[in-house]
């Protein structure tokens, strides 16, 4: 990656007790290292890459989703959009951003270092900190939109939510690329924070074009908590998702799902971890992958039970539809067990769709696009129904059908 | 002077190459019932498969005439389209696929290669209510999984709905009994006997004469080794029960 045009935040660095030299980016990664091996960054190490921030989007519905109802804080190309936001002051819930000057205490080091968190941290350009008081539930959901629509552009963003004791919240984050601008980048670092007996459940849809998105997720949950977390990949030239969850407390929820569906060469990742630390909790991993027109689709999720933590319930799966010969998956569900009462399984299967099925739907009237269309909502239908809200699920239904 | 609906002419067929079909002669007219028994292996199914355009059969030798247009190239959708309908014998699961969403996908492909509206969800609705009731289809198992989970009873009440839905030109009814006790038998009997009309005709493929009790025909065929080798009327049905297969294959070889 070329980044010698990029420039420090200042007041990242007036704020911050980060020493930015200090904070070595470190090796790009190889195809060597276990955690990089699927994924191909050629494309994206070729850019020359700049953080020139300017506004090009008017209207939020040029990007092609559905209009957007209550809260909604829009970054564009790394920087807080106030004319696309529509920002409701809420009484139990604060909200802070780093450009407004009003976070003073970003000493954070990041807790897992890599090659483009180091990146995230040291060209930061926003990043907002969303509090809700203890004792809430917030019905509404709550959007965050990261919109990149400049060529070439880098975003390095952050969102960090702290759910306080007994509260709820639902979010949904919109990781956007217009169509009109290509070989931008969306680096973006969630970190989530859920106090005891909180939930929060995040919608993720990740609609890029030809910009590339990857996203570092970290959730520490403490105990009696819920997160649940489904992630929708429509398009992009590589998506990658890093979720580390660590469950620190007992009885806790954790919940990740997603549909990815590349097609033609784009290549959607996702990688997971959840680290169960403590026991009697409860974790639910339910990928599907729809991969057609030399599509690759790549799922690596690792459920870690640590020693002590036992009656740990876990169970993790990956399915995916292969719609021709050119497409590819690499799926790797991994059990780490280090504790002796567990309930745990994992499993992945990868196949075509039935020619007997797909017959059976041919002979009643419907064309074979239409057939598969309905195969495929089918196949992803488990996954999608985990969002209420019939609206968005049409949407988001659309865009991974591709319609 | 009835109408003629369908006509096979030298029909050959092969799966594999392997041949199946060798030389199958058939009419149908509007309005009439025919039925189509024979031993196991002799192409019952075949015939099936491949008047529905199941590509995995490989039409070699012949013609098919459908209401005035050769089929044997045309896709499975389009034959739908123009009112050929099979009931499976086996009717395939689509898990995650509502069946009313899919038959309502069905109606609105059709609707939509004759340059018409999509149907209203009101009138939808009404046509499943009116056409369920003939089946006694349970209303939960509109809402279901296309034939997920389905007992082998449901799953042949599902086809006759499916067809009461598309309303077809042809329907040929693959094997419809096997699986079906008594009472299910005379259910879905009773649904093919309401759709009956002088517009439509009939295909019952059948192992047995019992279904043919309550769906009577008005011609029976004898397929053995891919060809017609004796039609007659409702009595021969009854007359093979008796005897078997065997009295007509040796006529055949003398």
């Amino acid at each position: 990656m070329i980044i010698k045009d990029l420039n420090h935040n200042s007041l990242l660095k007036e704020n911050s007790k980060l020493d930015l030299e200090a904070l070595n980016l470190g090796s790009f990664p190889k195809r060597k290292e276990e955690r990089w091996k699927y994924t191909p960054l050629r494309s994206l190490k070729k850019i020359n890459f700049h953080n020139q921030f300017n506004f090009k989007i008017e209207h939020l519905s040029s990007l092609g989703i559905p209009k957007i109802e209550g809260m909604v804080i829009v970054l564009e190309n790394g920087k807080f959009n106030s004319s696309l936001s529509n920002i409701i002051d809420l009484m139990d819930i604060e909200l802070l951003f780093l450009n407004h000057g009003n976070i003073v205490n970003n000493s954070q080091e990041p807790s897992h270092k890599d090659y483009f968190t180091n990146l995230n941290f040291s060209f930061l350009t926003e990043k907002v900190v969303l509090k809700i008081k203890p004792n809430v539930t917030i019905n509404e959901p709550i959007n965050f939109v990261n919109i990149i629509s400049d060529d070439n552009c880098i975003s390095n963003t952050q969102f960090n939510i702290d759910i306080y004791e007994n509260s709820k919240l639902h979010i949904r984050q919109y990781f956007l690329g217009s169509s009109n601008s290509k070989d931008g980048f969306i680096n973006h670092r969630n970190q989530v924070s859920l106090k005891s007996q909180s939930s929060l459940t995040i919608d993720k849809f990740q609609d890029l074009n030809q910009n590339f998105n990857f996203c570092n997720e970290f959730i520490d949950q403490e105990q009696e908590s819920k997160f649940i977390m489904n992630t929708f990949s429509a398009s992009g030239i590589i998506l990658r998702n890093d979720v580390f969850n660590n469950v620190n407390g007992k009885n806790c929820h954790s919940e990740l799902n997603g549909v990815f569906a590349p097609i033609e060469k784009q290549h959607f990742d996702n990688h997971t971890t959840i680290n169960h630390f403590v026991a009697d909790c409860k974790s639910f991993e339910n990928y599907k992958g729809v991969i057609k027109e030399s599509g690759v689709g790549v799922f690596n999720g690792k459920v870690i039970v640590h020693q002590d933590a036992q009656k740990i319930e876990a169970f993790q799966k990956n399915n995916n539809i292969l719609l021709d010969d050119e497409s590819k998956i690499y799926s790797k569900p991994e059990l780490e067990i280090y504790a002796d009462d567990v309930r745990c399984s994992h499993g992945s299967t990868t196949g075509r769709f039935d020619e007997e099925a797909l017959f059976y739907l041919r002979s009643r009237g419907i064309s074979v696009k239409k057939s598969l269309e309905l195969m495929t909502l089918g196949f992803i239908n488990e996954v999608i129904e985990k969002s209420n809200d019939s609206a968005y699920k049409e949407f988001v239904l659309k865009r991974l059908l591709k319609d | 002077m009835s109408e003629l609906l369908i006509e096979i002419k030298d029909l050959e067929c092969n799966i594999d190459n392997q041949k199946i079909l060798q030389g199958l002669n058939l009419k149908i007219n509007k309005g009439e019932v025919h039925a189509i028994m024979g031993p196991n292996g002799s192409g019952k199914s075949t015939l099936s498969s491949v008047l529905a355009g199941n590509d995995n059969y490989e039409v070699t030798n012949g013609s098919i005439n459908f209401l005035g247009e050769e089929i044997s190239e045309m896709s499975p959708e389009e034959r739908s389209w123009k009112g050929m309908f099979l009931a499976f014998q086996y009717p395939v699961e689509i898990p995650g696929v509502s069946n009313i969403n899919f038959l309502r996908t069905a109606l609105n492909e059709r609707n939509k290669y004759f340059g018409i509206d999509s149907i209203p969800a009101k009138d939808f609705l009404k046509m499943v209510a009116e056409k369920s009731e003939l089946v006694g289809l349970n209303n939960k198992l509109k809402n279901r999984s296309v034939n997920e989970g389905f007992s082998g009873g449901e799953k042949k009440r599902n086809e006759i709905f499916q067809m009461a839905m598309l309303d077809p030109k042809l329907s040929i009814l693959d094997e419809t009994d096997s699986g079906l006790d008594i009472d299910a038998l005379k259910i879905v009997a009773n649904g093919v006997n309401k759709l009956k009309s002088s517009e439509n005709a009939t295909v019952v493929i059948t192992h047995y004469q019992r279904l043919l009790d309550y769906i009577v025909p008005d011609f029976v065929h004898v397929l053995h080794e891919g060809k017609i080798i004796k039609s007659g009327d409702k009595s021969l049905a009854l007359e093979l029960e008796k005897k078997g297969y065997d009295w007509l294959k040796t006529d055949e070889n003398i």
